[in-house]
């Protein structure tokens, strides 16, 4: 007889979530038709709002944001749109009205940690196309799409890391509904909607009404778009730019521990019906 | 022996809204809040000591599932305890989990995009099995199973059977100490249903797994267990030996026999009254077909010479109950009847 094993270690467990984070990874490239159709449908939605502003810009020209600046932000908020548009709502949600959520469950792995890893590979393949996207703009605006300084490059790349892992606490944070509606569809909608509405993916938040904007400084979705873009378009320099990234860190560590206390409770009301 | 799993007045009640019919009935269910509970397992205590092979067999929505849910911590009881492997399931999932193998027969684990290789070596890589293992286990599954053709398939393009078979080896590559698995042999063939009852068999006698296999094909449980529960609308009727199963349901025995002539309904009935003596009954006559049923043990032969005296018999054999049938004949049974059998 076997003797039982011990939970594991910290290095075990990254082992088995690196392999994991691998074979989501292999996973997201079976379904390219779905991807590269997705990729050009998106790209188009973001063409046209770039020519909507255009026309915007011929017929104002007191709008404080500089033209080309405006279009870099305008993609660069498309591709990140792209890259993190992670649907954990319907992922989760359809495994547990399925009642498929049980052979996640039954994992010696964090469910948590491990639907972070699958977002991460999700938009570790989204990334990469929209990567491909922001060199298109490149060859559309010319050298405009490069950052304001290498300072800035960097402390953007950590502020969009930081920005992802935002995502994904929202996402996970909403999608415990599902535990109550089993359905991810409606509880998907919610947090697009807010999404689109609070952080400046259609346009930067210094141009939304004075309340609206106090509104967003008090919820974590401008720092998924707006703030690493402002970061590195250099509208928030040195102190600033560090004053968000520690925002940032607060907003992802406060996600992941309020929406490990809200799912310590969800799974309670699991049911999986049925053999 | 080791205790692997014990259960203490284990409850799970749900609860439902109530709908009403049609397409009114559905708009009036958005606003209504009324609800009625259901109780799915209604207090039911067993002991499994390691090393055990024991069946759970019951009707649908006898609440067989839903007690293995809680055994392996997906689903918290309203009531009662459970404790597996000394770990509370809902509790402990995790560290639960390192050491039990669940096949949910109509719930694949296998990820749905990847090769079953893939599966099998990320499995090797969250349970952290160490290679002497691994090397035994995925040889054995492969081999026994017939994967070597599947490994580098997709999951999704596999059929019912063949993911099955590789279900099944995923949820045992680890050796597990505790074995749950939920209708193994839904969907395959019988010479497929042979194969892994016998690659069960042989993995739990190799590993010391203690196994809990619920399932609607009683083969399953006469050639994998030695012990059955029963369960009956969420409530534990028989835990026992199969042996003593058969003692205390089986207690009818049947002699077919295959008449050169059709019986006359006089001779029937001149039958009939002579084997009562001796405690038989006929059970059918059907034509050239004639079946007696007896419950007194030795009755046999004095029966078959009242039967051989009465009609010309052309063949004669004689039934014992097999467990397919007793189960059947309690499933018809009214619940309290079957407590007082």
């Amino acid at each position: 007889m076997r003797p039982l094993q011990p939970a594991l270690t910290f290095t075990e467990s990254l082992a088995s979530y690196g392999s994991f984070f691998v074979r989501c990874v292999k996973g997201s490239f079976a379904y390219r038709a779905t991807t590269i159709t997705n990729l050009l449908t998106t790209a188009t939605a973001y063409s046209i709002t770039i020519m909507i502003w255009r026309q915007v810009y011929t017929q104002n020209s007191a709008l404080t944001i500089p033209k080309q600046q405006m279009f870099v932000y305008l993609l660069l908020a498309g591709c990140i749109n792209y890259a993190m548009g992670m649907s954990i709502e319907f992922r989760i949600g359809n495994r547990i009205r399925t009642g498929q959520i049980a052979t996640d469950l039954l994992k010696p792995v964090d469910f948590q940690i491990s639907q972070g890893i699958q977002s991460i590979s999700d938009g570790f393949f989204n990334g990469a196309m929209g990567i491909i996207v922001f060199l298109c703009g490149f060859l559309v605006f010319g050298t405009q799409v490069f950052p304001a300084s290498a300072s800035a490059l960097g402390l953007a790349v950590v502020s969009f890391l930081l920005s992802f892992m935002i995502m994904y606490g929202i996402g996970f944070l909403f999608v415990q509904g599902a535990f109550y509606t089993y359905s991810g569809y409606g509880i998907f909608a919610s947090r697009n909607a807010l999404q689109l509405t609070f952080s400046g993916v259609s346009a930067p938040l210094d141009y939304y009404p004075p309340l609206l904007r106090t509104i967003t400084e008090w919820l974590p979705f401008r720092h998924t778009i707006y703030t690493p873009i402002s970061i590195y378009l250099g509208w928030a320099k040195d102190n600033e730019a560090y004053s968000l990234l520690l925002q940032q860190t607060a907003w992802v560590l406060a996600l992941f521990m309020v929406g490990r206390l809200i799912m310590k409770q969800a799974i309670k009301q699991l049911e999986v019906q049925g053999g | 022996m080791e205790t692997a799993l014990h259960v203490e007045n284990l409850e799970k009640g749900y609860k439902r809204r109530i709908r009403k019919p049609g397409l009114m009935g559905a708009f009036q269910s958005m606003f209504s809040a009324k609800t009625e509970e259901l109780k799915a397992v209604k207090g039911i205590s067993f002991s499994i000591q390691r090393g055990e092979r024991v069946g759970l067999i019951g009707e649908n929505g006898a609440g067989k599932s839903t007690t293995l849910k809680m055994l392996t911590g997906i689903i918290v009881p309203t009531g009662g305890e459970v404790e597996v492997l000394g770990l509370v399931p809902w509790k402990q999932r995790r560290q639960l989990a390192l050491n039990i193998g669940v096949v949910f027969g109509q719930r694949p684990q296998l990820l749905w995009d990847i090769p079953v290789r893939e599966t099998f070596r990320l499995l090797k890589a969250m349970y952290h099995i160490p290679n002497e293992v691994y090397e035994v286990t995925y040889n054995e599954a492969v081999r026994r199973l017939g994967l070597e053709p599947l490994l580098n398939t997709p999951v999704r393009l596999l059929s019912l059977g063949q993911r099955m078979r590789c279900d099944l080896a995923a949820s045992l590559l680890h050796a597990p100490a505790v074995a749950f698995l939920d209708e193994p042999t839904i969907g395959l063939d019988l010479t497929v249903k042979e194969q892994v009852r016998e690659y069960i068999r042989d993995m739990q006698k190799q590993f010391g797994t203690t196994l809990l296999i619920t399932t609607h094909d009683l083969k399953d449980i006469t050639e994998v267990c030695d012990r059955l529960l029963l369960l009956d609308k969420g409530k534990l009727l028989f835990d026992g030996s199969l042996k003593a199963f058969e003692k205390r349901f089986a207690n009818e025995s049947r002699i077919v026999a295959e008449l050169h002539k059709p019986a006359t309904p006089a001779s029937i009935k001149k039958l009939a009254s002579d084997i009562k003596r001796h405690g038989g009954k006929i059970a059918l006559s059907d034509g050239y077909r004639l079946v007696l049923e007896y419950r007194k043990e030795g009755a046999a032969p004095a029966l078959t010479q009242i039967l051989l005296k009465s009609q010309k018999v052309a063949d004669l054999t004689l039934e014992k109950t097999d467990i397919e049938t007793i189960v059947t004949k309690i499933y018809r049974k009214p619940l309290a009847d079957k407590m007082k059998s």
